[in-house]
């Protein structure tokens, strides 16, 4: 297995290169809305600027690092026929989108780590207050997320067996998450109800449980209680993906050729 | 090696018809019907057999390909290919296949095929030194040298197949399901196709089942066919039995210094008359001493007795029931 995923990410390496201008437009792209937002809630709360920039910053962060693609990519896979190609070989096409999904979240890493870095020499702002066990609990958390993230999007990308266009049902989700999982401003400005809400449902766990540990909101219990939900999620996610598959594969039509 | 009985595929598909108001109540309404894509279709194919699958545009070939190659669940009906039901998708299955779709590729589009191939060998487990050898056999077979490090995208359709066969190989397939594997390609490499097919079988008594709608193909690499109309298998033989039996005649072509003027219906079924020529159709039986005849009876300068050209023949068993 370690052999196959080496040379997978050998592979998507090489294809990412391949697409440099489009890797470096997916990067800048998605930085582009936490950026003006952030700049939207400094203006209405200029006294608390300083907090809204390390937010948002590391919204940019867990969410390059949590982002998922795979609904599209399977979305034309299964429309366009290409899919069968993988289904052909003797290993489960659902590696090769986790391969890519390392490669990528991996550049992302290099780039913004730096970046972040030598932003927070001239901008206190940007320094983390974060103890060693807070740190590990923080990045325990991005992993969590990404892989929340990767398998709601590959769930929704195997509806693809049923629906052409599947990316829409997709986009309502994400909608849906723009305002829950904290994209478009910290959970604790939204309404008492939408906050317990986003407590129960998964999107918090993908952009902004990882930040709450990092600024110290979520501690003790609520690290716990946090942790427990998450892995609950995952849990379901990882079951409604394996239902998805072997339904998917009776109602494969395998189109094309 | 391969065993099929009473196979059935049917697909549910909706039905709409073109317009705006169809659209529109398509909304809220949808009309399904039943499409029957396989219908009791039974055969089994030995080792080492190369068998052509003929029949008209969707009459069911792909879709049986598919279900052979464990991509798509039969509605009823078993198969096994070697010992093993494709469907479960078991890796032991997918290492003894390989399915190539003329019409669709494997290679991954961007990069050179030579990846493609890397990944296939630590996905297949090839190791190091059978991998050397596989590629460098099927580099030189198929001239692949100056293509391995070329993107995928940037090759001719040919080049493309040629690599696209390599990557389908590589593991050694015991199974091969070839779909249109010369489509596209012109006339030369469609004849170094067919030859490094022909000789890859021989040399590894692989078993091919191949669909193509060029006669070439399967004149040049097939021994036995199966027709496949409208779902079901109306045909499943040897070729020559098949010509026999749709066109149990003769195609004579004869040229004249100057063609004489006359009723040639009383010698055969004038297919063509053209200048100093004429082309008849004969009686098997009787063609020999309808030629003598005619060089007899005529100044000839030349005379040509062959078979009725495949296509032909296959057009003929497209339109039938059952052959």
């Amino acid at each position: 297995m370690i052999r196959k995923y080496i040379a997978l990410l050998r592979m998507k390496y090489i294809e990412m290169l391949a697409y440099r201008l489009a890797t470096f437009v997916w990067m800048t792209g998605a930085i582009t809305q936490p950026l003006i937002t952030m700049f939207v809630w400094m203006n209405i709360h200029p006294e608390e600027s300083e907090s809204f920039v390390f937010y948002f910053m590391a919204v940019i962060f867990v969410e390059r690092m949590t982002s998922a693609w795979d609904v599209w990519e399977l979305d034309r896979e299964i429309r366009e026929g290409t899919f069968s190609n993988l289904l052909l070989r003797p290993l489960h096409p659902i590696h090769w989108a986790i391969a890519e999904n390392i490669v990528y979240k991996w550049l992302f890493l290099v780039i913004l780590v730096p970046v972040w870095t030598v932003g927070a020499a001239f901008w206190p702002a940007l320094r983390p207050h974060m103890t060693g066990s807070q740190i590990g609990w923080f990045l325990l958390a991005v992993v969590l997320g990404a892989a929340l993230r990767f398998l709601l999007s590959y769930s929704c990308g195997l509806l693809a067996f049923w629906v052409t266009k599947v990316a829409a049902v997709y986009g309502v989700i994400d909608v849906i998450s723009l305002f829950l999982s904290g994209r478009i401003a910290p959970l604790e400005l939204l309404p008492p109800r939408l906050q317990e809400w986003s407590e129960w449902l998964p999107f918090r766990y993908m952009i902004s449980f990882p930040i709450e540990i990092a600024t110290g909101a979520a501690d003790g219990g609520e690290l716990v209680r946090g942790f427990a939900i998450a892995g609950g999620w995952m849990v379901v996610l990882t079951a409604a993906l394996q239902w998805l598959w072997r339904a998917g594969m009776r109602k494969n039509q395998a189109v094309g050729g | 090696m391969i065993r099929v009985s009473h196979l059935h595929k049917s697909f549910r598909v909706h039905r709409r018809e073109a317009g705006w108001f169809e659209a529109v109540r398509h909304l809220w309404r949808r009309d399904y019907r039943i499409v029957e894509a396989v219908k009791d279709v039974s055969f089994t194919i030995e080792k080492g057999e190369i068998v052509g699958f003929l029949g008209p545009n969707g009459a069911g070939k792909t879709t049986t390909m598919k279900m052979l190659a464990g991509l798509l669940h039969p509605t009823s009906g078993e198969i096994t290919v070697g010992g093993v039901v494709p469907f479960e998708q078991k890796p032991e299955f997918k290492k003894m296949m390989s399915l190539v779709m003329g019409q669709k590729s494997q290679l991954i589009w961007d990069i050179p095929p030579m990846e493609t191939f890397l990944v296939n060998k630590a996905i297949y487990d090839i190791d190091d030194r059978a991998f050397r050898q596989t590629l460098e056999e099927l580099t030189e077979l198929l001239d692949l040298a100056p293509l391995l490090d070329k993107p995928t995208r940037s090759l001719s359709l040919g080049q493309r197949m040629r690599c696209e066969l390599a990557a389908a190989l590589l593991h050694r397939p015991r199974v091969l399901f070839l779909d249109e594997p010369t489509i596209g390609l012109d006339v030369h490499t469609q004849e170094n196709v067919r030859r490094f097919i022909v000789d890859y079988n021989r040399e590894h008594e692989t078993t091919i089942l191949l669909t193509s709608h060029y006669m070439g193909d399967v004149a040049a690499l097939c021994d036995r066919v199966m027709i496949i109309n409208y779902g079901r298998l109306i045909y499943d033989g040897e070729l020559s039995v098949l010509t026999e039996k749709l066109a149990p005649y003769k195609r004579l072509e004869v040229r004249f210094s100057r063609l004489p003027k006359m009723n040639w219906s009383e010698y055969g079924e004038v297919a063509e008359v053209e200048e100093g020529a004429v082309v008849l159709r004969v009686a098997r039986e009787t063609a020999a001493e309808t030629a003598a005849r005619l060089l007899q009876q005529f100044e000839v300068r030349d005379i040509n007795i062959e078979d009725p050209p495949l296509e032909e023949v296959i057009a003929r068993a497209f339109q039938e029931e059952h052959v």
